[in-house]
């Protein structure tokens, strides 16, 4: 298979029978901000808002370079993000604005 | 100041626990901002409630190893209720109080003397979360996800776990609407363990399928 053609074979998160390394038995204590990023996305999910599968497919279209820098829930902060956008519920302006706000918010303290 | 992850720019994708960016002065990184802006404007529009998210993270605490090893040793003591775990896995759980938050139905798999499980999740993180809690970080990792389809038994085999040839091992893939739960086998010599004391027996792991149950796990996590 050539180069471009495994890429159109594969997209992001399907790795399953790929070559890997050994495992790593890693885990870590989620930081209070991924704990709440998972809060949220279970309640998007309650409110048909965004489901799991819109979630994991919006992950997907971070784009591989994306999903291999990013940690577990900045993917998928920024994945409800674009979702949001796409769905017209938030514009990326909106968001800008807000994430400024809460910014300067967070200095003032 | 952000906390991106420059010490994350290496050139591959692996997907393993990313060292999170030290957090500086307590101020919050540039994911963090962005999780409490979409998260208050999603509440300014009255589109989910502040108290939800509140109640969620508490539901989220509330869910750990320990109900999935009530589960494991009420099905154990129980041949009854095994029977009607493995026939329907949500309903078993639910008989036992432990609520199911989300839309998943969950598949309770036996381990016996001719058949091993695994549970994975290739395309993502999918997990029994209202039974074991969220998944180790290994467990979303791309080494594990990638190579627990087609070598199991090498998998395993890091784990400390080595399956006779003889023994089947089976695989089941995750998807976002239905789970699995590795029931294993009873370690030999409990037959005088009472529940509880069998429950204890039961670690996260042995959930997996990545681990028997042993029992000399006094003291071990989770």
């Amino acid at each position: 298979m050539t180069e471009t053609e495994k890429l159109v074979n594969r997209l992001p998160n399907d790795i399953g029978g790929l070559p890997a390394d050994p495992i790593q038995r890693v885990d870590h204590e989620l930081e209070p901000w991924e704990k709440r990023c998972h809060a949220l996305a279970d309640v998007l999910d309650f409110h048909k808002i965004i489901n799991t599968e819109e979630k994991r497919c919006g992950v997907e279209a971070l784009g591989a370079e994306m999903v291999g820098k990013l940690s577990y829930y900045e993917r998928w902060i920024v994945a409800f993000a674009n979702i949001l956008f796409r769905k017209g519920i938030l514009t990326p302006t909106e968001l800008a604005l807000k994430m400024k706000e809460v910014e300067s918010r967070s200095n003032e303290d | 100041m952000t906390h991106r992850h420059e010490d994350d720019a290496h050139d591959h994708d692996h997907d393993h626990a990313h060292p999170h960016a030290e957090i500086s002065e307590g101020r919050p990184g540039y994911y963090d901002i962005m999780e409490t802006a979409v998260r208050e404007l999603l509440i300014d529009k009255k589109l989910i409630g502040a108290d939800e998210i509140r109640r969620q993270i508490e539901v989220l605490d509330s869910r750990m190893p320990a109900l999935g090893a009530r589960v494991v040793a009420r099905a154990w003591t129980d041949p009854a209720f095994r029977a009607r775990l493995l026939a329907d896995g949500r309903a078993a759980c639910e008989e036992l109080g432990i609520s199911f938050y989300d839309d998943t139905s969950l598949i309770a798999v036996e381990n016996t003397d001719k058949v091993h499980n695994l549970i994975v999740c290739t395309l993502c993180s999918c997990y029994p979360r209202p039974v074991l809690g969220l998944p180790p970080d290994w467990y979303k990792a791309r080494p594990y996800r990638a190579r627990a389809v087609v070598e199991p038994r090498a998998v395993l085999a890091e784990f400390g776990t080595i399956i006779p040839d003889e023994v089947e091992v089976r695989v089941h893939d995750s998807t976002a609407m239905v789970r699995y739960l590795v029931l294993p086998k009873r370690p030999a010599g409990t037959g005088h363990f009472s529940e509880e004391e069998l429950a204890a027996l039961v670690t996260r792991d042995t959930m997996i399928g990545v681990v028997p149950a042993t029992v000399d796990v006094a003291g071990a996590a989770p």
